[in-house]
């Protein structure tokens, strides 16, 4: 995990501007298979920032490196051949099926046709749109949400280690975007590209990106990730920008995983309803969380509501909605304790086997940090 | 599914049909088919040079009008262009019997012939190049900024782009720029034989001389028939010049 791309105090000053820094002694490194959000207010220098990595913005001074390499040594044409670039109006070749513009990188670089053909293939599944039934289509048969997924898809076809995303998701309703953002994630789980991804939305560079770059008039406030930026923001102009709730949406940032506690009171539900009253009156607490055979979730006793005939744990047990899964958001996390009346969560995993249980103090402590 | 497609087929069709009925109808009453038989040396003579006259017109304003159309669309022609198309647009406007007048008064005066058909040819030429440089431009100038900056981001060269993007996309607009020069040729054409160019157009205006409705009409019916024939050739070559991703309903005209 080397530093892939590195920019050493770019400036870009455009002509006849009155001399205003564009982008003003920027410097970040960027280590290999990260995603950096770039995010600030408008006309902050994001996209002049971006532009200047593959070259479509010449820079003024500084320098940029990608993987050791001053991009100024380097033919612009293959530069930017080997980086691949979404731009925010998606900019589809109309003229084109969408096979033939997710070939199009491959076609320039010569590539042989089946490795071509096996690339669409592949990069179509990627994005989840089935490769027979859109390879032969035009850009004009597709929603937006599509385009924007064959944007994406067109430019990771040739390969490249770095990928410049200019509001990717800018022009999409806020359904699709999150269901655009969900899939990008997992998408790069897969490919692990270096990606630079310019954004105005605070919760979309938050969500997006393991670093995020700060931008205010063309100048770097702060280089860190989200968590960093969201519990220690440097400065009045960040944490404004963060919004007030940034404590809110820091819970977005961890698992439940990370804040449950493992030992959740668990009984048997073949056990007497004796052994669960000796439980209760062991703990202090006034709910028991029943299990079957597999250690999975089959519901909840409340000590106030066993009824007077019951002699098994079975006979008392109320089923419950009020789990989760340890992947799920923090913030899910929260919302679901509220909804209950448990004043807690149980935590299962995919086959809702119980793992744990999340109390609203848990969820206090991992903020803290 | 199949009596749908049919049922179009004759739509279009019958027109088409009952067009030419009329034509030949109207070639038979007035006795143009013994006119022309009598004369068909010279009625083969005539139709080779009418398709000379348009095909090599034709061939060179394409040729001549693509070109300085995407020339003009170049950053470094900027200025120049403005003026190219203004020119173009006033070029436009004159008619067709004025710019054969004009190539006769004119071309003697830098002493080229004004008579016979290589002036018959810059005429028509002249005629039919302002529309293709009009649209050629107007329809790479309309392909979209998006779609530029990303392929020159994706690192496609210019003559990359151009070839492969702007002009295929620009191609529905140029088409139509195309059929509007085709249309002014064909039309255009017959009044070659007004400065010895040759052409149908010598029966027409011999027919009109001489009052004889039959020899008109035995140069007319080619002459329509000839332009039929292009037209035809024109939305052929488009279905296959055109890609579907950027195929509109309606044609636009310069
Ligand atoms: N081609 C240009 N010529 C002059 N000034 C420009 C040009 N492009 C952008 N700018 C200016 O540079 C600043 C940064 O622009 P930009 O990078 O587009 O900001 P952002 O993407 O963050 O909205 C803005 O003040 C903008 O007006
Ligand atoms: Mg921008």
């Amino acid at each position: 995990m080397g530093i892939m791309l590195s920019l050493q105090k770019v400036t870009k000053i455009y002509p006849g501007a009155g001399h205003i820094k564009a982008v003003d002694e920027l410097s970040f490194d960027l280590e290999e298979g990260e995603i950096c959000t770039v995010v600030g207010p408008s006309g902050c220098g994001k996209t002049t920032a971006m532009k200047m990595i593959n070259r479509l913005i010449l820079i003024t001074s500084g320098k940029i490196i990608i993987n050791g390499r001053d991009i100024s040594r380097l033919d612009t044409i293959e530069l930017r051949r080997s980086i691949g670039y979404v731009i925010q109006n998606i900019g589809l070749f109309p003229n084109m099926t969408i096979g033939e513009n997710i070939a199009i990188i491959p076609k320039l670089l010569k590539w042989n046709k089946a490795k071509i053909d096996e690339k669409v293939q592949q990069l179509l599944e990627i994005v989840n749109l089935a490769p027979d039934e859109y390879r032969d289509r035009y850009p004009n048969e597709l929603s937006g949400g599509q385009q924007q997924r064959i944007g994406v898809a067109r430019a990771m076809a040739g390969d490249p280690p770095i990928m410049l995303m200019d509001e990717p998701f800018g022009a999409i309703d806020p359904i699709n975007r999150e269901h655009l953002q969900n899939e990008f994630l997992k998408i790069q789980e897969k490919v692990k590209k270096t990606i630079v991804f310019v954004t105005h939305d605070i919760d979309e560079a938050i969500k997006m990106g393991d670093k995020i770059c700060l931008l205010k008039d063309g100048r770097l406030v702060q280089f860190a990730s989200p968590e960093e930026v969201l519990t220690y923001p440097k400065n009045d102009f960040v944490a404004d920008f963060v919004g007030g709730d940034r404590t809110l949406k820091r819970l977005n940032l961890f698992t439940i995983k990370r804040a449950m506690k493992d030992n959740p009171p668990v009984i048997h539900q073949d056990e007497t309803i004796d052994t669960a009253c000796n439980m209760f009156s062991k703990t202090d607490t006034r709910y028991l969380i029943a299990v079957d055979g597999e250690g999975t979730l089959t519901g909840i006793i409340d000590k106030h509501g066993i009824p007077d005939k019951a002699t098994r744990v079975k006979d008392a047990v109320a089923p419950t909605n009020a789990w989760l899964t340890a992947q799920s958001s923090l913030k899910d996390g929260l919302s679901e304790i509220f909804t209950h009346d448990y004043g807690f969560l149980v935590v299962v995993d995919d086959v809702k086997k119980v793992l744990g249980w999340l109390h609203t103090e848990d969820i206090k402590e991992t903020l803290k940090g | 599914m199949t009596l749908r497609v049919l049922l179009r087929l004759v739509k279009r069709l019958v027109p088409v049909f009952l067009t030419i009925l009329f034509i030949v109808w109207l070639y038979t009453y007035y006795g143009a088919w013994d006119y022309t038989i009598k004369n068909i040396p010279e009625f083969f003579k005539l139709v080779y040079e009418h398709f000379v006259l348009v095909i090599i017109s034709m061939f060179c304003a394409a040729l001549v009008g693509v070109s300085l159309g995407t020339m003009m669309t170049r950053k470094s022609m900027e200025k120049v262009s403005s003026a190219i198309m203004a020119v173009v647009n006033v070029w436009q406007s004159v008619p067709s019997l004025g710019v054969i007048a004009m190539a006769y008064g004119f071309l003697p005066l830098i002493g080229l012939s004004g008579i016979g058909m290589v002036p018959a040819l810059i005429a028509l030429f002249l005629q039919a190049v302002a529309p293709i440089v009009r649209n050629t431009y107007a329809g790479i100038d309309s392909v979209s900024k998006d779609v530029i900056e990303a392929a020159t981001g994706m690192g496609m060269t210019r003559k990359q782009i151009l070839f492969q993007i702007e002009l295929p996309n620009a191609m529905p607009v140029i088409a139509g720029g195309v059929r509007t020069a085709t249309a002014i040729i064909v039309g255009t054409a017959p009044l070659a034989f007004l400065i010895g160019g040759g052409g149908l157009g010598f029966w027409i205006f011999t027919g009109i001389a001489l009052v004889d409705t039959g020899i008109m009409v035995a140069g007319a019916v080619p002459v329509a028939l000839i332009a039929m024939l292009f037209d035809y050739c024109l939305s052929v070559s488009e279905k296959f010049l055109v890609s579907r991703g950027v195929r509109t309903n309606e044609v636009k005209m310069a």
